[in-house]
């Protein structure tokens, strides 16, 4: 790890739990260790990115799911870029749509990476563990 | 309906009542006609009254001019004093020819020839005497005068004259009267008939006015009809439209929402297996090092039971997968804008026909564009999605008994191009002939690799496209697949993009 920044915190919004599991399984595969808050909703994890415990937490990278049962990740998406200390937080959606006006808007919305979930297990190990590398070498501004 | 029957009721009342106008106005002017020839043979009676009292009167002239130069001859012995009975003599044979000809009647007829008798007796006694006197017997000829014979034929002629002129009077005098009757029933008769007109043209006016209306007033009826005909055509319309996107909006979500578990299932069958990995390598190393520790069982659930369960959730997940995806595009291809371009269907048979080149080398079949197949202005990619599947159908269940023969014809039917996609292959029971459309389903012998989705997507795209699809086939024989679109693609105005 370069320099002396604080580690990187993982914020993963994501109402299933298997999927949760199966994607904090292939970062950890890919040597990541930092830490990883998961959040099974929009409201709650709005609640935590907004508070100041979130402030206090160090530089975040959101992981964010689009399908959620009380708002869709691109509400999410919106508020995120449009808060002052949020908007440079490096935001990775993984969802399973790969609609291409989704996907677009995502991307207007200011998204950083867009990835779709490969149904097929290798595929999505792999791209997982492709991301925790990403993740391990990515620079995060602070918070 | 009512309302139609009571306006076409009016219009046959309409109709009556200018009929009977103009009858009226054919009756005056029948009528005017026949008073104008009446007054006109009136007036010709008239004229023949009067030629015939002057001819009477001329008879009279005749005897008194005669007897007015006897006189004077008589009275004078002077040759000269005769000339008026000279002149007037020879005037008897015109004069009496003439009154026989104007004389009409039998009475009239009668007194005239009772006045030329008497005319004829004055003259023979005039005669006479002037024969006596020119002879020199003066004295016989005043005798023949004394006798008052020439007297009475005198008085007869003027009883006669007055008499015949009396009557001949008294008719100008009636006719007269009733020419001048005529000629009044004629002014009465014409104003009725101006009257009449006016009333009809009156009448008329009013009967064309309230047509006027009457049709106005249906065209508006019509237009709004029309109007609300239209609104509900569009409103039905919306609502089809809705409706379908409803069931595309259906299929991508279910299809997506499907897919989220199905990430988990595989994930962890993997994990699951990975994990059995794991155990597998532990049991075998103890296996080896200490054999009697491992039972029969463990080691069948760890080489056999646990592969075969993960193998057969792996397979189902797997074709869970392909379902939910030919779903996604099903739904996908319904999402797409259509962009309408000209589409040259030989050419589109031509180049699907080489991406099957290895395929038709293989089984000897033959892919054939008849020639002039018309051209259409559609969505190209759809349609050649259509097509394409349309063929690789036809060469997938070709009859490996005989050489594969596949044609595309087509021609045009009004505003509608029609493609026969026929080929001597398997052919399918009428039983299976709709079956074949739906999703997920097939037909016949299942030796070749598909979901069933094929005719289903093509079936989807047709429609989308404003076409129709239907199947000719025999089993045994081949199939026909008969695919109808517009002409021209005419986007549906309340399309939804």
């Amino acid at each position: 790890m370069p320099n002396n920044q604080r580690p990187v915190v993982i914020v993963m919004i994501e109402d299933d739990g298997g999927h949760a599991r199966l994607i904090e399984k292939n970062v950890r595969r890919a040597g990541v260790n930092n830490e990883i808050r998961h959040f099974v909703d929009g409201t709650s994890a709005l609640a935590f990115l907004q508070s100041s415990e979130a402030s206090a937490a160090g530089p975040l990278l959101i992981l964010l799911d689009l399908n959620l049962p009380d708002m869709t990740g691109i509400d999410i998406l919106g508020v995120i870029k449009k808060h002052e200390r949020l908007k440079r937080a490096p935001v990775v959606v993984l969802t399973t749509t790969d609609d291409k006006v989704e996907i677009q808007r995502c991307y207007d919305l200011g998204c950083n990476v867009y990835i779709t979930k490969p149904v097929d297990y290798d595929t999505f190990a792999t791209a997982i563990r492709q991301l925790g590398l990403f993740i391990s070498v990515m620079q995060v501004p602070d918070a | 309906m009512a309302e139609a029957r009571n306006g076409k009721r009016v219009g046959r009342n309409e109709v009556l009542l200018l009929a009977l106008g103009f009858g009226a106005l054919a009756v005056v002017g029948g009528s005017s006609v026949w008073i104008a020839q009446r007054n006109a043979s009136f007036n010709r009676q008239i004229a023949d009254t009067l030629e015939f009292r002057s001819d009477v009167r001329r008879i009279l002239d005749i005897a008194q001019d005669a007897e007015t130069g006897q006189r004077g001859y008589l009275l004078t012995r002077r040759e000269s004093y005769l000339s008026p009975y000279e002149a007037a003599t020879p005037m008897r044979d015109a004069r009496a020819s003439s009154l026989r000809a104007r004389a009409a009647t039998e009475s009239q007829r009668e007194n005239a020839e009772q006045l030329i008798k008497a005319l004829d007796t004055k003259l023979a006694e005039l005669a006479r005497t002037v024969e006596l006197s020119r002879a020199g017997r003066w004295d016989e000829a005043l005798e023949v005068v004394r006798s008052d014979s020439g007297r009475e034929a005198m008085v007869t002629l003027r009883t006669l004259t007055d008499k015949m002129v009396g009557v001949e009077t008294q008719r100008f005098q009636e006719n007269f009267a009733y020419s001048e009757w005529l000629g009044r029933l004629q002014l009465v008769v014409v104003t009725i008939g101006l009257l009449l007109a006016a009333a009809l043209a009156l009448v008329a006016q009013i009967l064309v006015r309230r047509q006027a209306r009457t049709i106005r007033e249906a065209h508006a009826e019509l237009a709004d009809a029309n109007a609300g005909l239209e609104q509900a055509v569009a409103d039905r319309t919306a609502e089809l439209v809705s409706a379908n996107e409803e069931i595309q909006r259906f299929a991508y979500i279910v299809s997506h929402d499907l897919r989220a578990p199905l990430v988990n299932v595989m994930g962890f069958t993997s994990e699951l297996d990975a994990a059995r990995k794991t155990l597998k390598e532990q049991i075998d190393q103890v296996a080896e090092k200490a054999p009697e520790l491992v039972s029969g069982d463990a080691k069948l659930a760890v080489d056999e039971d646990l592969p075969e369960a993960i193998g057969f959730i792996r397979t189902s997940t797997a074709k869970m997968d392909r379902l939910i995806n030919a779903i996604l595009r099903l739904s996908r291809e319904g999402r797409r804008v259509i962009t309408p371009e000209m589409v040259k269907v030989d050419e589109v048979v031509v180049a699907i026909a080489r991406t099957l080149h290895q395929q038709t080398e293989a089984t000897g079949a033959r892919i054939s564009a008849e020639p002039g197949l018309p051209p259409l202005v559609t969505d190209r990619m759809s349609f050649e999605q259509v097509f394409q599947n349309l063929i690789e159908n036809a060469v997938k269940y070709l009859d490996r008994s005989r050489p594969g023969v596949i044609t595309v014809r087509g021609r045009r039917v009004g505003p509608q191009v029609e493609y026969a996609i026929e080929d001597n292959g398997r052919g399918i029971d009428a039983k299976d002939h709709e079956r074949v459309f739906e999703l997920f389903r097939r037909a016949g012998a299942q030796d070749q690799p598909g979901e069933g989705l094929g005719l289903a997507f093509v079936r989807a795209s047709v429609r989308r496209l404003g076409g129709t699809i239907r199947l000719d086939s025999e089993p045994g024989r081949g199939s026909t697949f008969i695919v109808t679109f517009p002409a021209v693609y005419r986007p549906q105005q309340t399309e939804a993009s």
